[in-house]
């Protein structure tokens, strides 16, 4: 057989390469082996070409021609896999493939365990990373979602407390008349609505109040119906709302026939015109939207209510848009210093406003989670070696017969990564159930989580991993054959003591070295969540949250459009809740104790008035009289909120230990006054400081309370309020019926939200630590399981290497004490050497944990301390059974040992 | 093997004559070029050129193989019809 020698001639090329059929045939030549391949592509081409000449030069130059070719290509498959197998005997990666299963199935035990921990480690890296994709990284279901933008109030000097994200109508319409940076800008606030549907309960729904283009700016069209025109948002038009999907299918039942209907929403008339898509992924919670018709409230300049986003313009980026919306704000500023004072403007992507609160926990979980990933591939790596060194004579034996370092080096790389392609696909099963299990445990806070998926991303980044991986705990001990390999004096060498075996030794304790000291680290992180989370639950609340009831309610302002009747209808609900058998005491306040709620401008009468825009803040809490009581708040001076504080009364406050700190550090607060401006017609302007009461946890529990403000409520009339019902029993959720029961009786119109119990809401603030510390303490105890088993196996080889050494030993008389020592010791020094360079590396980057702490020093001394002695603990615990074994060894049978 | 003693000689021609799929006819000639029956052989470049294509392969009967042809044949003479069947065979081409 002779084979083309002359050149191909240029034009020959050219034709190949237009004959129908020829990349077909040159992408499958790579299933032929490689000894045949270029006689077996030359062939193919040459026929595809004449028969393509063929073709043309009988003008049958159609499409069926060249299908027709095409197809007999295809043939080509058949014909190069017939080849493989036939002729591919000998290829490479089949023998390595052969080899490497062969050598797997000999050793069920080994695989089994590399599998199982590389299932685990990948699965478990791989369900993190798919929160993290779909929450972080993925883009936003939006058209062009990179161009959407939020532009937010931002504090020229810095103080949060003045100037917050929001902004208010009016700054909006002056942005968006002003701005060329952006296609639109659109406004949005949230709100509650009651929803009243003949047959069904009042329901509180919650709902965003839009300007028309926000559907467009986003680029999304309702799923039914249509959405919002600029008509829409005139005074006086009909009243129109789109329903979520999920209300449209929860509350009517998916019926098409919804649109054009009318519902009442706070006793109105509204008119639904369009449903959302069920993928919406804007303010997922709101369950209706409306669109922004400006109120009275809307044309104060200094009411920041509304989220601004925008899609910026074609061609504009973020740093131009940016410093357009600067100049704007600063033109704002001087044209209303009185609303606007210090009051800058920042662009954020929409992505990262979104995701920001998730963002810091999540990164730690996936940081922790990856290092558990690579202490489980040291282990790994640890226990190839040991295979290695047991393999040690048959590698020589094929290099003496020829075999390269190269070939060595693959047949090793095959096998690891054999395991791990293995592990990785049992992994993808650990994945998804933990994806789901993440899901299902993770605070509702976790944003877009409905979007959280095994896409593409994350299969690659599974396969991915796991080729790393097995590269990561392959090579090394590949490298270290190599070396073995070189020499056919390991041939000779025998068992014992050779210089391979201790440079291998000093790369396996390396491995534990690492590994003590990646557990270290993890522990210590582990350690702070739980100390952090340990201290908040073990902090005194600041009142009594046992045998308390909580429920919010909120009187829409079409029938309850005066204070009168607001303060009224909250009066008389409060003696009918007092008459419910196995109420204790009842209180009505704005917020309950671990609420935020709202901060607000004051002055105190008689200082020197701050400039505008930098009058002081507090928090401002109206409450009815009763309530430190109820919740058990301990007044520390003078009066409480009574009765006689009515509205068209003096005006009387309480302020709490923190305003009395900040405010009157060196004078008696009592009997000063405040001035906050006239919120509510008719009601006083300054209020009489005439007690202080202890600081609540509104912040969250373990952080120091802001000042706050208690008016009582007749004198600042909020129409939503929280009903605090004591019990006389231990379990106030028997109460919950009989308070539904008793507002129904006033008002059979109100929608009241399932009560909940105060340890149910303390529990709910508290879940979002309670999940990072849980899931973190997991992975550092696999850490700590790993490190523990590498220790163990580590020391354990070691021993079985040293087995004559020991037997020579104790046969000179070494008492067995003297032996236990000398492995101990052994494990003790890779011990203090992983703690110490893992303190150090905690201690580093301890910084990136300090957003999760509360509480605790991210370089808490005793939690460093503690862990370090914990790990030596477990190293030592781990070097002590091989140790154990050492020292019973029989000296006649070690010397004996091979 | 018929086909390639009557001047069918190049892979595509084969298909054409047999009316067989390009995926059957192929691993049969690797395995009566392995069997030492046929062998193969690469056209002269300077003709291939001449067309402006690359060169092609060509197959021959061995000795070995004209001889189990012969035998095969006596055995299903039923093959020698098929081929001479008329229009079913295209003109040898010369290689």
């Amino acid at each position: 057989m002779t084979r083309p020698d002359a050149p191909v001639p240029e034009s020959a090329d050219e034709a190949a390469a237009a004959a129908p059929g020829v990349a077909l045939v040159r992408w499958l030549s790579w299933l032929v082996p490689s000894t045949r391949r270029a006689e077996w592509t030359a062939e193919w081409e040459g026929e595809l070409c004449h028969a393509w000449r063929q073709r043309q030069r009988t003008a049958d130059d159609t499409t069926f021609a060249r299908a027709a070719l095409a197809f007999r290509a295809l043939g080509a498959l058949r014909d190069a896999l017939w080849l493989r197998r036939h002729h591919g005997a000998h290829d490479m990666l089949d023998l390595d493939l052969k080899y490497a299963v062969r050598g797997l199935r000999r050793r069920p035990g080994f695989t089994a365990v590399v599998v199982l921990t590389l299932a685990l480690g990948i699965g478990a890296t791989t369900a993190i990373f798919s929160v993290v994709n779909g929450v972080l990284l993925r883009p936003l279901p939006f058209p062009e979602p990179d161009r959407l933008v939020y532009l937010r109030g931002h504090p020229i000097d810095g103080d949060v407390a003045k100037v917050g994200t929001a902004q208010s109508y009016l700054d909006y319409l002056d942005i968006r008349a002003r701005a060329r940076s952006f296609s639109s800008l659109a406004a949005v606030r949230g709100g509650t609505q009651t929803l009243t549907l003949p047959g069904s309960e009042p329901a509180l729904v919650s709902e965003a109040v839009a300007t028309s283009n926000l559907f467009p700016t986003l680029g999304v069209a309702p799923a039914l119906g249509r959405g919002f025109v600029p008509d829409d948002e005139r005074p006086g038009s009909p009243a129109v709302a789109v329903l979520s999907d999920a209300l449209w299918r929860d509350r009517f039942g998916g019926d098409l026939a919804v649109l054009g209907r009318s519902i009442r929403l706070d006793g109105e008339p509204v008119t639904v015109v369009g449903v959302l898509p069920p993928a919406f992924g804007y303010r997922r919670s709101a369950q209706l939207w409306r669109p922004l018709v400006p109120t009275r409230i809307d044309m104060e300049r200094g009411t920041h209510q509304y989220a601004v986003i925008g899609r910026l313009a074609a061609g504009v980026s973020l740093e131009q848009a940016a410093s357009e919306a600067r100049a704007i704000a600063r033109g704002l500023e001087l044209q209303y210093p009185a609303d606007n004072a210090k009051r800058g403007a920042r662009l954020e992507p929409m992505r990262d406003v979104l995701v920001q609160d998730a963002r810091p926990a999540l990164l730690v979980l996936f940081g922790a989670v990856a290092l558990v990933l690579l202490i489980g591939c040291a282990n790994l790596a640890s226990l190839f070696l040991a295979r290695a060194a047991a393999r040690e004579r048959e590698v020589a034996v094929r290099a003496a017969l020829g075999a390269g370092r190269g070939r060595l080096l693959r047949q090793f790389l095959t096998e690891s990564l054999l395991l791990t392609l293995i592990g990785g696909a049992a992994g993808l099963g650990v994945a998804w159930g933990g994806m789901r299990a993440l899901l299902a445990l993770a605070p509702r806070t976790i944003p877009r989580a409905d979007e959280v998926a095994l896409d593409l991303p994350v299969l690659a980044f599974l396969l991915g991993a796991s080729v790393l991986t097995g590269i990561a705990f392959g090579v090394l001990p590949a490298l270290q054959l190599r070396r073995g390999a070189a020499s056919v004096a390991s041939l000779k060498d025998g068992a014992r003591g050779a210089t391979a075996g201790v440079a291998r030794r000093r790369l396996r304790h390396g491995l534990v070295v690492g590994e003590v000291a990646l557990a270290t680290v993890l522990v210590v992180g582990a350690a702070l969540l739980l100390k952090s989370f340990w201290l908040t639950q073990r902090v005194d609340p600041g009142f009594a949250p046992d045998g308390l009831l909580v429920a919010q309610l909120e009187l829409p302002s079409t029938r309850y459009d005066a204070p009168a009747k607001v303060v009224r209808f909250y009066d008389r609900l409060r003696g009918e809740l007092e008459g419910v058998r196995g109420v204790q005491s009842v209180a009505v306040a704005y917020e309950h104790p671990l609420g935020e709620g709202w901060t607000s401008s004051f002055t105190i009468e008689g200082r020197d008035r701050p400039p505008v825009g930098l009058e002081p803040e507090a928090r401002v809490r109206p409450v009815q009289p009763g309530y430190f009581k109820t919740v058990g708040v301990p007044l520390l001076r003078g009066r409480d909120v009574t009765e006689r504080d009515r509205a068209g009364g003096a005006g009387a406050v309480l302020i709490n230990e923190a305003f009395a700190r900040v405010h009157f550090p060196n004078e008696d607060p009592i009997g000063r006054r405040i001035d906050r401006g006239t919120w509510f017609e008719g009601m006083p302007a300054s209020y009489e400081i005439v007690g202080i009461v202890a600081d609540e946890p509104f912040l969250g529990l373990g952080r120091a309370a802001d000042p706050a403000l208690y008016f009582p409520h007749p004198q600042f009339p909020m129409s939503a309020m929280w009903i605090i019902v004591r019990s006389a029993s231990a379990d106030p959720r028997a109460l919950a019926e009989a308070v539904r029961e008793r507002v129904w009786r006033l008002d059979p119109e109100l929608p009241l939200d399932e009560a909940k119990t105060m340890r149910e809401v303390l529990g709910s603030s508290v879940a979002e630590p309670r999940f990072n510390a849980a899931l973190l303490s997991l992975f550092a105890g696999a850490a700590l399981l790993l490190a523990a088993v590498g220790t163990y196996g580590v020391l354990s080889y070691t021993v079985l290497q040293r087995t004559s050494e020991i037997g020579v030993r104790m046969a000179l008389g070494a008492p067995r004490g003297r032996v236990l020592r000398l492995v101990v010791g052994e494990g003790v020094g890779v011990a203090m050497l992983g703690v110490a360079l893992g303190t150090a590396t905690a201690f580093a980057f301890a910084r990136v944990l300090s957003s999760l702490l509360q509480g605790v020093d991210e370089r808490d001394p005793v939690v460093f301390g503690g862990v370090a002695g914990l790990l030596t603990l477990v190293v030592v615990a781990a070097a002590y059974l091989p140790a154990r074994r050492a020292s019973r060894i029989e000296p006649v049978v070690a010397l004996r040992y091979e | 093997m018929h086909a390639i003693a009557r001047g069918m000689r190049h892979g595509f021609d084969i298909l054409d004559a047999t009316g067989l799929q390009s995926g059957t006819v192929y691993p049969i000639l690797r395995r009566l070029e392995d069997a030492g029956l046929l062998r193969s052989r690469w056209e002269a470049v300077e003709r291939a050129r001449a067309e402006g294509r690359p060169p092609r392969r060509y197959y021959e009967l061995t000795g070995a193989g004209a001889m189990a042809l012969q035998e095969a044949l006596a055995r299903h003479p039923e093959v020698l019809d098929a081929f001479a069947a008329p229009g079913s065979v295209p003109q040898p081409r010369p290689a």
